[in-house]
């Protein structure tokens, strides 16, 4: 075809070509995408200039939209597996026939394990977890999961604890400090690094906590490369700088919180001078950080996922962190961290799930909700009951409310608690994303039921028994809400119908649900009319989806900042508790205790002997998103290889050149990567990249596309021991390895 | 008349290579060809005392472009408004242009047998529009413009902010002007 | 991968060898005819030395892209290029001419005049062709081996050596109709060969001491690098030092080796000025982003075809 320049003005003087609103979901940041449609197919893609995220903007994963939209690898068909599993035999089947008979399985399953041994997992959020839920829900079902543990999650809850809602939503504006605990938007969120920089030319100071010298280290005003893992004694550390030195906001703790003396006398001892051989950092550092923070006001603390991803530390790091918002009174005050909470107008996530659907028994056989209590039913169940008391609204159970996954893994392998027989996939590769990938594979090859709904043939979709082909980003309508839970709506439309014979995941579950018998609870035949459905209450002058789309686009409610002036803030006392009553109530720690990295020298000096470096893994880089974008052949053209940041030091000591492929090795097993020997880290800190595979290499056994060959995920743990007590995180960052040369030619691992 | 530039913001750019992966496609350039790569200096120093930048590469579209000279077909050509371009039936995909060029702005295309280049997106600035890759940077880290209009971006960047040229010394006169920190 | 093909190949360096011949043939060959008298040089040697320029451009020819499309680049004459194929046209139209002037029974053999005219356009042309691909090269300011006037004097200097020895070649398998120019042209070579050995030595070193950088980086290679064995070992020992000592002797076997290793050394020399050329200008942090590239061969790249 023949390629036309297209942009906005031009193409509205095309009457042949539709410009449609869509947006672009390789990434969480939902980029406006205007997709210029034209006898039914996408012929351009650009930047759309009048959405407010990215103005135009589109990064490298965006702008291949079109070689993605009809790669040749991409699944178009379902496909049923005839041979052995994971041979690659597929027979090409009609969609009704794989629902009617998956739908058949998953009933003589539950009739002879009960609804509880089907599990399904996704990965980072891209599907419509909300009909997920529902159809989990009303099949009876508590086990459905997803990389949350991994991905904010657990940092929400305990926020959510400790003041009655996570502070996602920054007020950056009027903001005068921004610190990024583990985030790089450099490398990950283009638009707010583009927001950041041009708030830094209006004075904001930017304090990045991160190990690693990256693209936002390098604009940061203070960089603190703290020993991964350590952040719980970097966290308290702060407080005892903010607390002991009297730079905490005196009338907002007097007015709004609770247990601040028992707080003060808690972190009295976990000073600089104690949190610096911890983390690695010189005490002055640390006290230079608390007061950039302290003493800038109002400031903002930015999520990132590095502290939900260290395994045991996990919940007493992010505990200790949340706290720091509180002392320094940066809560839900102009140019602060806001608490929009739930939003009152349009129909969140949560009210589509149909949670009120799944008895309590069924809730009480939720996998993993025995031992990690905050973000499975027990935890969820509690804080739901206050913020609805306050808000009126819960948290989306599909992500704050999961089965623990390695609990699952290890239920499908051994039978205990109870048997998992069957595992449905979408939205994730999780021999690739889930931790301790071999245990993964185990898992994925002895389950007796796999279903895969995906875009390729990834190697853990390779293993299903039935593949779905799913409709990507241009394909379907997207409604961007911050896994449920923000107060404002951004809406984008499809530009195409799904092309061959691809569905939205709406359809999948909707599909099962009819077979099931559930089909008074699945009304809306398809995504347009459910989305119609959830934003009608706003009150738009609209007829239907694509009108509110085409038309407004987005709703911000007015900001209102004190709500808590109000409503109090959702917690039993109503007020921030700096001693949480509710993990109290939960048999945790009321206040952040000290906990060591998931394997560290200090703890663990006879695991520290044989591995005596820090690895770190997991941070996204460009112009990837965990396994995607591998077969881009633009992409892959950039950055063809995985890299192994190392200290050039310590990699001298090691023999180790520029460009040497080496061995990185833990306790769970080895991969290699290629190094680069840089200063950009600690000379005793490692960081491997994730998400790689070799999709140009056959995915069926045995090598399934090179799925462990320099995957990092071979190397992190779900361990119980590793894993966070109170929310499950399991540990990807701040692990023991060595690491050392491939020698002679590139051998298999096996 | 005008004279196109570009600027180049270094303190903004974070070398996510959006720019050359956009060029890419919206030229339809085969996978190996790059008109405009991001290079990475550094990190620099000692850790952690370190220092980074990412240079964004590009055509010059240079004053003094010795890949016009040296062109034997006349197939380079420089317009008035300073846009440095190829005119592809001439081409005979000699080369000398690559040869000449000091910054590698000049780029093969085997399987066509000539030599092309970044042109600012002409047929995009001939509809008032910014060139692709400027359109695309998220970080606003590429600003176009007319370096004749004082009331300008790219005016009031060159004249006030502290830029400089790369290879200033060879004379070419490039016209992409970057801010250092 | 493509940025390793960025650059001109070996088949310029065989166009630069075969025209520096050719050009450095016809200007002996001119000046012969101007000064002597016509056949006191190889009636092979006159031929052969539009034929080399011819053998020469016909690989600058293959080189191009669209070799089909060659007709193109006469057109611009404001380019170094355009002007080198407009003298080459006219160098190998002279020289065939002048040359026929040698062949018994030609129509024009006593046509004097034209016989002196094409005699000094010969020289002038075959200066002009022997010349400019060291002026074309020297034009180079993003090369830092080439930048710069020296490389003018060592291209002028290696196309007469080699032209030279290619018509001592040329003599000893067609004799001239006098020896008398032949006989003095080993001691002649072995002058300008002393030339081109002070003139390498001093293009190393004012190169090593260089204005930039980068020219100390790109000489280095040859000093002791890359082009090390090839440079001492090929161009200075074997074809300029070894065939000035053959030169020296008497015997007419010495001066035919002699002529030979001369040649050898100045297609050895073409090969390692091109091979230099891929010395740039280089940017920070270029040389580091190319070498991460693939190399085109990878499995990604082949294996979905869209």
């Amino acid at each position: 075809m023949e390629k036309i320049t297209l942009t906005n003005n031009l193409a509205l003087q095309h009457d042949d070509v539709q410009v449609k609103k869509s947006a672009c979901f390789f990434c969480h940041q939902n980029c406006g995408v205007l997709a210029y449609v034209k006898d039914g197919k996408v012929v351009d893609i650009e930047g759309d200039p009048d959405h407010f995220t990215n103005r135009g903007g589109l990064c490298s994963r965006g702008i291949i939209a079109l070689k993605n939209l009809d790669h040749p690898a991409r699944i178009n068909h379902p496909l049923h597996r005839v041979g052995e599993r994971g041979e690659g035999k597929w027979e090409q089947i009609p969609w009704h026939q794989a629902l009617d008979e998956i739908a058949e399985k998953l009933v003589k399953i539950r009739d002879k394990f009960g609804p509880e041994a089907v599990a399904t997992a996704g990965g980072t959020q891209r599907t419509d977890d909300w009909a997920r839920r529902r159809f989990m829900n009303l099949f009876g079902s508590p086990n459905s999961f997803h990389n949350a543990h991994l991905c904010w999650i657990p940092t929400f809850m305990v926020e959510t604890a400790i003041y009655g809602w996570c502070p996602f939503d920054m007020d950056l504006g009027n903001s005068r400090c921004l610190v990024l605990w583990g985030h790089n938007p450099g490398a990950s969120y283009m638009p707010v690094m583009r927001g950041i920089s041009d708030l830094k030319d209006n004075g904001l100071k930017v304090i990045v906590i991160d190990p690693r010298f990256t693209e936002t280290a390098a604009k940061a005003d203070l960089w603190l490369p703290l020993r991964p893992g350590s952040d719980a004694a970097l966290a308290l550390a702060w407080l005892n700088v903010i607390i002991w030195e009297g730079l905490y906001d005196q009338q907002f703790i007097e007015n709004c919180c609770v247990g601040f003396d028992e707080l003060a006398q808690h972190v009295q001892g976990f000073t600089p001078e104690w949190a610096a051989p911890l983390t690695w950092l010189d005490e002055d550092l640390i006290r230079q950080g608390a007061h950039m923070y302290a003493n800038n006001k109002p400031g903002n603390i930015q999520w990132g996922v590095a502290v939900d991803q260290i395994g045991t530390p996990a919940g007493a790091a992010m505990h200790a962190r949340a706290l720091l918002r509180a002392v320094t009174g940066n809560l839900d005050a102009p140019g602060s961290d806001l608490l929009t909470g739930p939003s009152p107008d349009f129909i969140t996530d949560e009210e589509m799930e149909a949670n009120e659907w799944l008895t309590n028994e069924q809730k009480a056989k939720q996998l993993g909700s025995d031992k990690y209590k905050l973000t499975t039913w027990p935890g969820y169940g509690r804080i739901a009951e206050l913020t609805r008391e306050v808000w009126g609204k819960a948290p989306t159970a599909e992500w704050m409310c999961e089965a623990h996954p390695p609990t699952v893994f290890n239920a499908i392998l051994s039978g205990e608690p109870y048997p998992v027989k069957a595992l449905i996939t979408l939205a994730t590769n999780p021999v690739n994303s889930y931790g301790d990938s071999q245990r993964v594979l185990e898992a994925l090859r002895a389950v007796d039921f796999l279903v895969s709904m995906e875009y390729w043939k990834t190697p853990s979709a390779m293993l299903a028994d039935y593949i779905l082909p799913a409709a990507g980003w241009l394909e379907r309508p997207t409604i961007t809400s911050t896994y449920g839970c923000s107060d404002f709506v951004i809406a984008s439309q499809r530009a195409i119908q799904p092309m061959y014979e691809r569905h939205t995941d709406y359809q999948f579950w909707r599909g099962l649900a009819l077979r099931l018998g559930q089909e008074e609870m699945w009304p809306w035949e398809n995504l347009e009319e459910a989305f119609y459905y959830r934003i009608y209450p706003l009150g738009y002058d609209i007829s239907g989806y694509d009108e509110f789309v085409e038309q407004y686009r987005f709703h911000f409610p007015e900001r209102e900042y004190y709500k808590y002036a109000r409503l109090g803030f959702a917690t039993p006392s109503r007020r921030v508790e700096l001693y949480s009553s509710t993990l109290e109530e939960l048999g945790y720690s009321p206040m952040p205790e000290y906990v060591g990295p998931a394997e560290n020298e200090i703890d663990h000096p006879e695991v520290a002997e044989e591995y005596p470096l820090v690895l770190t893994t997991g941070g996204g880089f460009m112009p990837y998103y965990h396994s995607e974008h591998f077969q881009i052949k633009e992409l892959r053209f950039l950055r063809h290889e995985p890299q192994v940041q190392i200290n050039s030091a310590t990699a001298a000591e090691l023999e180790i050149e520029e460009g040497d492929w080496v061995w990185i090795e833990t306790r769970r097993g080895r991969i290699k990567q290629k190094a680069n020997l840089t200063q950009a880290v600690h000379p005793k800190v490692v960081v491997t990249q994730r998400g790689w595979w070799y999709p140009e290499r056959e995915a069926k056994e045995p090598g399934l596309g090179g799925c462990l060959e320099s995957n990092t995920n071979v190397l992190t743990s779900i361990e119980d021991e590793h894993c966070d007590p109170i929310g499950g995180s399991w540990a990807n960052r701040g692990l023991l390895c060595k690491v050392y040369k491939v020698n002679g030619t590139m051998e298999e691992v096996n | 008349m005008a004279r196109y530039v570009i600027v180049l913001d270094t303190r903004r750019c974070i070398g996510c290579h959006s720019c050359t992966v956009a060029c890419k496609i919206n030229k339809d350039l085969p996978v190996d060809m790059i008109y405009n790569p991001v290079t990475i200096v550094g990190p620099s120093g000692v850790f952690p005392n370190l220092h980074m930048t990412h240079i964004p590469l590009l055509c010059m579209q240079c004053d003094n472009p010795p890949c016009v000279d040296c062109c034997p077909t006349g197939a380079s050509q420089q317009r008035d408004d300073g846009i440095v371009w190829v005119d592809e039936d001439k081409c005979v995909g000699c080369k000398a242009c690559v040869m000449s060029c000091p910054y590698g702005a000049r780029v093969p295309n085997p399987a066509k047998g000539i030599v092309q280049k970044c042109d600012f997106c002409m047929d995009r600035v001939e509809l008032g529009e910014e060139p692709f890759c400027v359109k695309t940077c998220h970080q606003r880290a590429r600003i176009f413009g007319d370096l004749e209009n004082p009331t300008s971006e790219v005016y009031k960047l060159v004249n006030s902010e502290h830029v400089l040229r790369l290879l200033p010394e060879l004379g070419t006169e490039p016209h992409a002007f970057y801010i250092m920190d | 991968m493509k940025h390793k093909e960025d650059v001109w190949g070996w088949m310029l360096a065989v166009d630069f060898f075969f025209v520096g011949m050719g050009g450095g043939m016809l200007v002996v060959t001119g000046l012969a005819g101007l000064f002597l008298r016509p056949g006191v040089t190889s009636l092979l040697g006159n031929f052969a030395a539009p034929l080399f320029i011819s053998i020469g451009a016909g690989f600058l020819i293959l080189e191009l892209g669209r070799p089909l499309q060659a007709w193109r680049v006469f057109l611009n004459p404001k380019a170094i290029l355009t002007i080198g194929a407009w003298n080459m046209l006219v160098a190998i139209g002279c020289g065939l001419l002048y040359a026929s002037f040698g062949i018994p029974g030609i129509p024009w053999a006593d046509w004097a005049v034209l016989q002196q005219i094409l005699a000094f356009v010969c020289v002038i042309v075959g200066l002009v062709v022997a010349t400019y691909p060291g002026f074309l090269l020297g034009w180079h300011k993003a090369r830092p081996f080439w930048t710069g006037p020296g490389i003018i004097g060592l291209f002028l200097i290696s196309s007469l050596v080699t032209g030279i020895s290619a018509h001592i070649l040329a003599g000893a398998i067609l004799s001239p109709i006098s020896s008398k120019l032949l006989n003095s042209m080993p001691g002649l070579l072995a002058g300008l060969l002393s030339l081109q050995l002070v003139l390498w030595v001093g293009y190393i070193l004012v190169k090593r001491t260089g204005t930039t950088d980068r020219e100390a980086i790109a000489v280095a290679d040859w000093i002791n690098g890359e082009l090390a064995l090839a440079f001492w070992g090929g161009l200075i020992c074997l074809g300029t030092l070894l065939p000035l000592i053959l030169l020296l002797l008497t015997s007419e076997t010495a001066h035919t080796i002699g002529a030979l290793l001369v040649i050898l050394g100045g297609a050895l020399m073409r090969w390692m000025v091109v091979r230099s050329g891929e010395h740039r200008t280089w940017l920070p942090g270029e040389q580091y982003y190319l070498s991460k590239l693939p190399e085109g061969d990878e499995a990604f790249l082949n294996v979905w075809d869209y």
